[in-house]
């Protein structure tokens, strides 16, 4: 699936994101560190380390999901292609309409499959007819390659699929915005190993189209799907490289006991 | 090896106290709802034995003849001179007919005309007055009138009267209660549906069996009418308000400790506060279902804000995830994912506390709403600052009355009253399964 030959032409991708010197604090407790990581467009950067590393924290700074946690401060610069998200002039809700996001235990509306994938182009306004919508849910519903399984039960409950189906749906729900960048936050924790199959095979697909960043507890899968990694460990990013480097040969020691299982 | 063990079939000390508990714990649940049941059960039988003859009523059926003499003295059928003959000239009409109805059967010779006249209920009297004057031509006709008996001959029939007691009553004879059986067995007297109950207003302390609760269903209508208009959508933003949009710190922390106290504060209090506010400082008139209304909007205010918000905290955080994820504003994530989902619970928690509001008593008894009123409201809007009553005021009022017929009365309306709130928390369970996540 993944390709080591690719990493050569990495270099040819523009930098979508550009986080320096993020802090984040939650109250008093310093959560995130001095990170460092640059998002590269077209490509999948994974973010890996044990639990609490921040990592999550960190996604969420990038389409501020954060802004909903009262406690939660986020101080650096976070800028996508030169402009910075957290200028006072951004709306948050403008900016998730760019960034779409996938979160860890599916989460569809209880409404139907169609209007599930529907909502986030009606209420931007993206389209002017039903005919225009029916092709975006159906465009989108394809490209998490959940439509042949769905196509003759679009006004069923969204809730009434299986976990691995209503995953690929809220990613389609995602793509459905068109949105340039695609966090996810361990979309495959909640999953069976065919239905991850399934979901990485997409990761995979959905590369050519946007800018992918997946949080991973299974550094397989950080190793499968991804070309770029960033291993975080008790708020500080240690390391950020490319994913065959990080993972045959890590320059930092601590990256080298977590892939090899000492610490984690 | 090791030591033996026990037999299986063999229970230990332990395990014996533990069943042993457990079969006691078991007990005492059983006996504390056997205990509720019969509390429940004996309340019934007692509301139910006491009230349900509120809704027969004892008639008397005869012709009258609207002498033209007596009722119109000028022959011109004038309304103006008419109205000049009170309800005593309509009396006398009344015991003449039925004299004559008796006569005619050849029944209850030894009567004379005033005793005769006790056992025709004054009400009547009126009922006959106002329909000639609303319809002068039928003075010099005979008409077929029927009259409510007494409360006495009425309460004979419930088994509230008996010939001992009558021989004691100043106001009934055992003579009286014959006639009264007399003239059952000849067709003059019947015993029907009371529909009155339901329709006619409130009556004095002498005429038990004329009084009804038209009225007062009306007043407790348009009272819960202004609560359902005003605290529904108050009590419903300012859940919305607190749980999805306000900041924690501390001003929210005291809002909300505050809004927990009021839901504990004594009803009476807010009937003061409604005096004070509503009718000695805005102006707002007396006994009017206005500021009932708006007193109990404030009583029910906490008690529909504090399900609603636990309705809205129910609603999963990761829908709200959801919705921001793909871009909603936090409007469109409330409007659009939270509130439908919250809505069973939110419209269950509107409904139990609009029927708390109905059967609040206290503070209408301070705004006034106790008054003796006989006059219906007219229409909303207008008809909500018109004096009115409330069922649990009446109820309470009745209660305080000396007649017995009034204690018939009263339990006769609890059981109105149970039966809207019946109606009322149906409607809730049945709106939560309607709406109850449909898939």
């Amino acid at each position: 699936m993944n390709d080591m030959q690719m990493e050569q032409r990495l270099d040819i991708h523009t930098t979508k994101i550009e986080a320096r010197k993020v802090q984040v604090y939650y109250g008093t407790n310093h959560a995130l560190k001095d990170v460092d990581v640059d998002v590269l467009d077209k490509t999948v950067t994974a973010f890996i380390g044990p639990s609490g590393c921040g990592k999550s924290t960190f996604l969420r700074c990038l389409n501020r999901m954060n802004d909903t946690i009262p406690s939660c401060r986020v101080d650096g610069k976070i800028t996508m292609q030169g402009e910075d998200i957290n200028d006072p002039r951004v709306d948050p809700v403008q900016l998730r309409a760019r960034i779409g996001m996938v979160f860890q235990k599916p989460n569809p509306f209880p409404k139907s499959i169609y209007d599930n994938v529907a909502y986030g182009p009606k209420i931007h306004g993206l389209t002017r007819n039903k005919a225009e919508l029916d092709e975006i849910v159906e465009k989108s519903l394809r490209k998490a390659a959940l439509w042949n399984e769905v196509k003759d039960r679009l006004a069923s409950p969204g809730t009434g699929l299986s976990g691995g189906q209503q995953q690929r749906l809220c990613i389609a729900r995602a793509i459905a915005t068109s949105p340039e960048v695609l966090l996810m936050d361990e979309p495959c924790s909640a999953l069976d190993p065919i239905a991850t199959a399934q979901v990485e095979e997409l990761i995979d697909e959905l590369r050519t189209q946007f800018s992918v960043v997946i949080v991973t507890h299974s550094m397989q899968q950080a190793a499968r799907v991804s070309q770029k990694t960033a291993f975080f460990h008790l708020g500080y990013l240690v390391e950020y490289g490319d994913t065959a480097t990080i993972f045959t040969n890590p320059r930092d020691p601590r990256t080298e006991s977590y892939i090899t299982g000492r610490i984690g | 090896m090791t030591a033996p063990r026990a037999s299986l079939f063999a229970q230990d000390p332990r395990t014996k106290a533990r069943n042993a508990a457990e079969k006691r714990f078991r007990a005492y649940g059983l006996a504390a709802i056997i205990t509720a049941l019969l509390a429940l059960v004996w309340l019934l039988i007692s509301i139910f034995g006491n009230g349900l003859p509120a809704f027969k009523q004892t008639f008397l059926t005869f012709p009258v003849t609207l002498d033209a003499a007596a009722l119109d003295k000028s022959g011109t059928l004038d309304p103006a001179v008419m109205a000049k003959v009170t309800t005593i000239g309509y009396a006398k009409q009344l015991v003449n007919g039925l004299q004559t109805e008796l006569d005619a059967k050849g029944i209850g010779g030894d009567l004379n005309a005033k005793e005769l006249a006790k056992m025709i209920s004054e009400e009547s009297a009126a009922t006959l007055r106002d329909r000639v004057l609303a319809d002068p031509k039928l003075i010099g006709t005979t008409i077929e009138f029927t009259a409510l008996a007494s409360g006495r001959i009425d309460g004979y029939y419930k088994g509230r009267v008996t010939m001992a007691s009558a021989a004691l009553d100043k106001n009934t004879s055992p003579a009286q209660l014959i006639l009264a059986d007399q003239m059952k067995a000849a067709g003059i007297l019947t015993i029907g549906l009371n529909s009155g109950f339901l329709t006619m207003p409130d009556a004095s302390d002498k005429r038990p069996e004329a009084a009804g609760l038209g009225v007062a269903i009306i007043g407790s209508f348009y009272m819960m009418l202004v609560v359902l208009v005003l605290a529904l959508p108050i009590g419903v933003a300012a859940s919305i308000y607190l749980e999805e949009f306000a900041p924690t710190n501390r001003w929210t922390d005291i809002i909300e400790v505050n809004i927990a106290n009021l839901a504990a504060v004594p009803s009476i209090v807010y009937g003061i506060l409604g005096l004070a506010i509503f009718i000695n400082t805005v102006g707002l008139p007396q006994s009017a279902p206005i500021v009932g209304g708006l007193v109990l909007t404030l009583l029910s205010l906490p008690r529909i804000i504090i399900p609603t918000r636990a309705a809205l905290k129910a609603v999963p955080p990761s829908i709200r995830d959801a919705a921001l994820g793909v871009g909603a504003s936090r409007l469109q994530t409330v409007f659009h994912h939270v509130l439908p989902l919250a809505m069973p619970g939110i419209l269950t928690g509107t409904i139990i506390g609009l029927a708390q509001a109905l059967g609040e008593t206290a503070p209408l008894l301070l705004i006034g709403m106790v008054a003796f009123v006989r006059d219906f409201p007219g229409a909303p809007p207008d008809g909500l600052f018109d004096p009115a009553a409330a069922l649990p005021v009446q109820i309470y009022n009745w209660t305080t009355r000396g007649d017995p017929g009034f204690v018939e009365r009263a339990s006769g309306a609890i059981i109105v009253l149970l039966v809207f709130l019946i109606i009322m928390n149906t409607v809730a369970i049945l709106l939560r399964r309607k709406f109850e996540r449909r898939w």
